[in-house]
């Protein structure tokens, strides 16, 4: 099953390989500055790969201060320009934001920060190593923009 | 600004009780007066500020006193009686970076940490969770004295890298706190401490330079406790041990950031010091793979790994061989980042471990750096 056809018949109000679903997310965490607060400032490029049997969805996520500043999509020849990449294949993924629409935020395993450490559904990557150290100064700054699934795929969510 | 200098003619030579006065400091002591860094989005950082000579800072700087880099130095200023004198003794190029992101990213173990949804654990979970904390508290001060040891040996025209460390040994604290909090906190207490965990902290603490203890601070144990945070998600039993471990995670990995950097700038200048490195860590990998293979330490983590002790076998040892692996593995890659690759020369048991020499170069960028896929 696509990432499309999972999303739908999971009842969520957007598709999670899309441009559309990853704005969302940045515009939740913009409005709500206020839980990334304790975490602090950050800085960072991350690319998420989403993997399908016969395509596969690429988003840059641009980190600055407390906000999500820019998401757009990349090439396969543009990934080495971010700080490190998460691959995995669409289901994997589907499994990660289920959990956070469960749970209202990720539990247990499927933390970035667990599923990355396990490296078995989703793998952590990168061509600069202190780009991948980026990943553990600041991956609960991206573990709260991942959170904002909660909302943004809540059927109730308008697109 | 106008920068054209007033000259202040006028002024008086003496205080009205006859005493000389020196006006050097109004009349045109040497700077670059005029010069104004624009504040960056998030507001006035030390990269902002680092312009001009003021972001200067010099292979071998000329004066050894608490004089603020960039001041118009009195030539005979004080020697402070630095001894780390060379940029490359304690420079990091993202040094700067790491200190606004410290300051930013400060918590607190008092007010961040939900204490009070602590609930009441199973015994051997509560004991193992309690043993871990007991070695935690005892063994992340050092990160704290070992840069307290060196930083007044440092020259003070590296005055970030000292800030830095700084961060670093304030994080320390809240570390050594936040544990010694959670094991007192839920009826357990401080357990075992042994002598293991000690001898591998009086090791680092006597090492003979300052880039020998970075190495086998930051990168070897630093690194190793950074592995056990990331495990945070397996092996805490509640949201309150996963939100220590979290935000103790964000902390520590900017410290192995900082010496893994250092490491690499220490050997770009003097590939000389990569055998100076080399031996200390021969020396602090025996140890660590002791202190790992320590029963207090390995049978801790099991038993939370495995959520008590009845899937101890099945689940717990497994999951923590596993975890070693990984740790072992990232502690090597770092060594390739940082230039100094130890797969030719470590004793850590790679093959017992299941730990192939290609997975750590691919983890340490080798191959992206070479082409080689």
């Amino acid at each position: 099953m696509n990432g499309d056809a999972a999303s739908t018949a999971k009842g969520w109000a957007r598709a999670i390989d899309t441009v559309g679903f990853f704005v969302a997310l940045a515009d939740e965490m913009n409005e709500h500055p206020e839980r990334c607060q304790v975490i602090g400032d950050a800085e960072m490029d991350a690319v998420i790969v989403m993997r399908a049997p016969d395509s596969e969805f690429r988003v840059r996520l641009r980190f600055n201060g407390l906000r999500c500043e820019d998401i757009a999509v990349v090439r396969a020849d543009e990934l080495q320009h971010a700080d490190f990449r998460l691959v995995g294949d669409a289901s994997a993924w589907h499994v990660m934001f289920g959990d956070v629409v469960e749970h209202q935020r990720a539990t247990g395993l499927q933390t970035i920060n667990s599923l990355a450490l396990m490296g078995d559904a989703i793998m952590l990557e990168g061509d600069d190593p202190m780009g991948i150290d980026k990943f553990s100064r600041f991956n609960q700054t991206l573990q709260e923009f991942f959170d904002g699934a909660a909302v943004v795929l809540a059927p109730s969510c308008s697109v | 600004m106008n920068v054209e200098r007033t000259t202040y003619d006028s002024l008086p030579n003496a205080t009205p009780m006859g005493a000389p006065l020196d006006w050097k400091w109004l009349r045109g002591a040497r700077s670059e007066w005029g010069v104004r860094p624009k504040p960056s989005p998030r507001g006035l950082t030390m990269l902002d500020i680092a312009v001009g000579e003021y972001g200067e800072v010099p292979e071998h700087p000329a004066h050894r006193s608490m004089a603020p880099r960039g001041a118009d130095i009195d030539p005979d200023s004080v020697d402070m009686g630095y001894i780390l004198n060379n940029k490359s003794d304690v420079w990091s190029d993202n040094v700067r970076e790491l200190y606004e992101e410290a300051v930013a990213r400060q918590w607190s173990a008092t007010r961040d940490i939900p204490w009070g949804e602590l609930e009441e654990l199973p015994d051997d979970v509560e004991h193992a969770m309690c043993q871990l904390c007991t070695l935690l508290t005892e063994v992340e001060m050092i990160a704290a004295d070992l840069p307290a040891k060196w930083m007044w040996r440092m020259n003070h025209d590296f005055i970030e890298a000292k800030m830095f460390l700084c961060t670093q040994i304030m994080d320390e604290a809240r570390h050594a706190e936040v544990f010694r909090k959670r094991a007192l906190s839920n009826g357990g207490g401080l357990l075992v401490s042994r002598a293991g965990p000690t001898s591998l902290l009086r090791t680092i603490m006597e090492a003979k330079t300052y880039t020998q203890a970075s190495a086998l601070l930051h990168l070897l144990g630093e690194g190793f406790v950074l592995d056990i945070f990331r495990m945070g998600e397996l092996i805490a039993p509640s949201d309150v041990e996963k939100r220590m471990f979290r935000m103790c995670m964000q902390d520590e990995a900017r410290h192995v950031a900082y010496g893994t950097m250092h490491l690499r700038y220490a050997v770009e200048q003097d590939p000389d010091v990569a055998e100076e490195i080399h031996e200390a860590l021969d020396h602090g990998e025996r140890i660590l793979v002791d202190f790992g293979a320590a029963p207090d330490v390995s049978t801790a983590l099991a038993v939370l790994l495995a959520g008590g002790v009845d899937h101890l076998e099945d689940k717990g040892f497994p999951l923590a061989l596993e975890m070693n692996k990984k740790q072992f593995t990232s502690y090597l890659a770092r060594c390739e980042r940082a230039g100094i690759s130890r797969l030719e020369r470590t004793t850590i048991p790679l093959e017992l471990l299941g730990i192939d020499p290609d997975d750590v170069r691919r983890a340490g960028g080798v191959f992206a750096k070479s082409g080689v896929s």
